[in-house]
């Protein structure tokens, strides 16, 4: 009880208020590698909140809040003065600071909102028709999945990982808007059924609004980028094959529409 | 009042429909736009006019019951009631109104859909109006009838009520049937002609929104109710009148408190139907242009609860003698933020070039996935759980001879609960998912099975406990009144942003799968676009709802013989804690 007087009396409560914002603002900002500022500014919004409804507690709090500044008093010793000044040119010079940061032009390009799955229209998931030998997780060959494993570290290890886990040599070149998935985690082909996965490789990312590093993988001859780069690298067949190896190798099971997975629910 | 004007547009538009126009412009505007605020407009006072006479009713039903042990709480149960319904009369119109708006602007702009859905749902939409009439009867009976039908007479008033809250009942699901079938489609065939209506009607969405909406609406009436009593305690100089309606805004944030808890799960019943219809479902709205509405949403839901938490904290002040109890408000405040940053950190996150780690962040990243949120969810919902426990006990001194070992007992458990959860989670967190899903189903059953044992065990404590100090209603700090304004606002933001994913998860489908749209101005909108106009028609719906409060306040006051026999000052006698 002494001890919180006495730490009462030589930092009145706005400091403190001030002190812990900072705090924890200074803790997020030491965190390697940075955490994106988009998360911060939620983080922060919570903080604030928090600082807010800690002072409104209770009417005795706002006054002591309020009286550091307004019943301010020549009598008060130095250290508090010093507080008092150095609060109220503190605050305006963040906020004055915060208003430039945000008007002064910047060469960045913009924040990318990742979609983690492009959403594509029903119709086109319905053209997509999975041939018989893959459509049935228990009655995959062997020697199917075999061409698939062969194929995979051939074409997709480099950025998605000899052991699937999305840390192949390449991948941290391609860091951005997003890394190559990690197919070990719940959130990616777990999530998705056969036709999705296969319009995936389908339409890669790269040469279209998608705007990701993988690649466009299987297209037919006559599709206008055809002769592009890493396209037409696979037919069909060896598409599904892939496909398969990357279930098997994971130990997923493609989602069907009748059960849907629980895990996805929450990101 | 809606299909009565769907009718007559539509008959004005038959003749257009013979040129075969799939889509109209009016007057220039964009269609879809105006329908999307006119559609979530209307649906909002929907939701208000069914859900306020569900707790009305049943708050006049607790006065009735109490006729025979005290007058006073009776009478004082039946002004709630009528003070609540006070609000229906203006409300009714206003939902009328902006349904008919939604009615016109849909056969006027999109004369294919509403060919369609005419050619499936034509029985249904001559159904509607009749039931929409008998509710509207029952409605005006109710409310101008309350005085009337007091007494011997109240049955029938009661009886009244329970017409009102079925009809009301029926014409949503009536409503809901035209709503899902645009989601998950059944009863037609693959062109789009009718094959049963009963399919079309009882499609695999049906019920799953029934019952999230009629959840859902609960929630947002009792937040919009106290939001007014907080308008009229703001207004008020009387202090019995204060008193009243600070009890009001108490009882309103209570229910809403209590109905938000099955949200969760009845949006997964929702969600999971709507997956099982189509995979497509899943990939847009949990992984796909639609998921980051879902961020969104924990970060609203965290600022209703933080609200209701401190709204709970500052009524500890109307408490005289509960400083013991006080003390702990600091404490929860920083568990609670806490837990809700966890909760809301994103998995996939936005950053910019420089920051980029490839979407997912390697320390924050662990706690973006299910494991950490379910710990920080359930232990956020034991911290209310003991902010409630402290309220019950403030002002009150237990006389149970075992009283000290009984509260050391009880608050040993509610630390127990919460390592059991925190423990399973993190044994959860290293466990492969098949086992994660059981231990975040086993982290619900011990936070039911421990508030059941300790709320029990809190009903025993308190039994007979003295009272030292009776809450003081009226006294509580005026911000806690704008805090009830501002969950009001939160929550009518949140049914927008879940109307819109709910209605934008068909993408560029009419009826899913099966009519197309193909009208210029098809594709989704960008988030920030989006989120605009939700708070457009926040800002809509709280002007008009101001509207309708004042209109309220108008028609009647309380009057002073009234106020000064069943004013909580007067002495609580069943306090209702
Ligand atoms: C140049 C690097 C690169 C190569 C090579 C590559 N990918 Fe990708 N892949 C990515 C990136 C980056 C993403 C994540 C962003 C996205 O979903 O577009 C991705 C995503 C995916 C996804 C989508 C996962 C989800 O959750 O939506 C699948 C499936 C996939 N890759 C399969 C393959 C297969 C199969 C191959 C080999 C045939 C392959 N990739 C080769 C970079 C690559």
């Amino acid at each position: 009880m002494r001890l919180r007087e006495a730490w009462r009396a030589r930092v009145p409560l706005p400091t403190s208020v001030v002190l812990i914002v900072a705090g924890v603002y200074l803790a997020l900002k030491l965190v390697r590698p940075v955490i994106p500022g988009s998360v911060i500014l939620l983080y922060m919004g919570f903080v604030i909140a928090g600082a807010v409804i800690h002072v409104t507690l209770d009417d005795g709090r706002i006054r002591r809040f309020a009286d550091f500044f307004i019943d301010a008093s020549a009598r008060d010793p130095g250290a508090i003065r010093a507080q008092r000044w150095a609060l109220l040119a503190v605050i305006p010079l963040l906020l004055g600071w915060w208003v430039y940061d945000a008007l002064r032009p910047s060469y960045a390009p913009p924040v990318e909102i990742f979609q983690r799955h492009p959403t594509v229209g029903e119709e086109v998931l319905k053209r997509i028709v999975v041939p018989a030998w893959a459509a049935e997780p228990k009655a995959w060959r062997p020697e199917d999945v075999a061409t698939g494993k062969r194929l995979y570290e051939a074409n997709c290890a480099v950025c998605h990982g000899e052991k699937l886990d999305g840390q192949g040599l390449a991948a941290e070149a391609f860091r951005y808007p997003i890394r190559p998935a990690n197919f070990t985690d719940a959130g990616t082909i777990a999530q998705l059924t056969l036709p999705y996965v296969y319009w995936r490789l389908n339409v890669g990312g790269l040469q279209n609004q998608f705007n990701s590093a993988m690649p466009k993988w299987v297209a037919t001859a006559d599709e206008p980028d055809a002769s592009s780069l890493h396209t037409n690298d696979l037919a069909p067949d060896e598409a599904w094959r892939v496909i398969l190896y990357l279930y098997r190798a994971t130990g997923f099971e493609p989602r069907t529409s009748e059960a849907p997975a629980a895990e996805h629910a929450k990101h | 009042m809606l299909a009565a004007a769907l009718l007559a547009a539509g008959n004005a538009f038959a003749q257009d429909s013979v040129a075969g126009a799939d889509y109209a412009a009016v007057a220039g505007i964009d269609s879809r736009l105006a329908v999307w605020i006119a559609a979530q407009l209307h649906l909002m006072f929907a939701a208000f006019v069914l859900a306020v006479p569900m707790f009305a009713l049943f708050i006049e039903y607790l006065g009735w019951r109490a006729e025979r042990t005290d007058r006073v709480e009776a009478r004082r149960y039946d002004w709630l009631a009528h003070e609540m319904a006070s609000l229906l009369p203006v409300a009714y119109s206003l939902t009328a109104i902006t349904g008919a708006l939604l009615g016109f602007l849909l056969f006027a702009a999109y004369p294919k859909v509403m060919r369609h859905l005419t050619g499936v749902f034509g029985p249904t939409f001559v159904v509607y109006p009749l039931f929409f009439i008998a509710e509207t009867l029952c409605l005006y009976f109710w409310y101008y009838g309350w005085r009337r039908w007091q007494g011997d007479a109240k049955w029938f008033h009661i009886v009244l009520g329970l017409l009102l809250n079925i009809f009301g009942t029926i014409v949503m699901f009536i409503a809901d049937a035209w709503a899902t079938y645009m989601m998950t489609p059944a009863g037609v065939n693959e062109s789009g002609a009718l094959v049963r209506l009963y399919d079309a009607v009882w499609n695999p969405g049906w019920m799953p929104l029934n019952v999230h909406r009629l959840v859902a609406n609960v929630t947002f009436g009792a937040l919009l109710c106290s939001a007014y009593a907080a308008y009229r305690l703001l207004l008020s100089d009387n202090a019995r009148e204060r008193a009243l309606y600070d009890w009001m805004g108490y009882t309103g944030n209570l229910i809403a408190l209590f109905t938000m808890l099955f949200l969760p799960f009845a949006g997964y019943y929702f969600g999971f139907e709507l997956f099982a219809f189509s995979a497509t479902y899943g990939v847009t709205l949990m992984g796909g242009v639609l998921s980051w509405l879902f961020i969104i949403q924990a970060i609203v839901i965290a600022v209703l609860f933080v609200g209701a938490a401190y709204y709970s904290w500052l009524g500890l002040l109307r408490i005289p003698g509960s400083e013991a109890q006080q003390r702990w408000s600091p404490v929860f405040n920083v568990l609670l933020i806490a837990g809700f940053a966890v909760w809301a950190t994103p998995h996939t996150m936005a950053a910019s070039i420089e920051e980029s780690t490839g979407g997912f962040h390697p320390v924050l990243g662990a706690l973006g996935v299910m494991a950490p949120k379910m710990i920080a969810v359930t232990l956020v919902l034991v911290v209310l759980y003991s902010s409630y426990l402290l309220y019950r006990r403030a002002g009150r001194v237990p006389v149970v001879a075992w009283a000290s070992t009984g509260t050391r007992v009880e608050w040993g458990l509610v630390g127990l609960m919460a390592l059991t959860i925190a423990s399973l989670g993190v044994y959860g967190y290293f466990a492969p998912a098949h086992i994660r899903i059981k231990t975040s189903i086993w982290q619900i059953y011990v936070l039911i099975g421990g508030i059941a044992v300790t709320f029990a065990l809190d009903q025993a404590l308190l039994r007979g406990a003295r009272t030292i100090a009776a809450v003081r209603w009226g006294t509580m700090p005026r911000r806690g009144q704008y805090v009830l304004v501002l969950l009001a606002a939160v929550i009518v933001w949140l049914m927008g942003l879940m109307g819109y994913a709910r209605s934008g998860a068909r993408l560029n489908w009419h009826v899913f799968g099966i009519l197309e749209d193909t009208s210029a101005e098809a594709g989704l909108p960008s988030l920030g676009e989006a989120a605009l106009v939700i708070t457009l028609i926040t800002a809509v719906f709280f002007a008009l709802l101001g509207v309708a409060f004042a209109i309220a306040g108008l028609a009647h006051g309380t009057d002073e013989r009234t106020l000064a026999e069943i004013s909580p000052e007067a002495g609580l006698r069943g306090d209702t804690r």
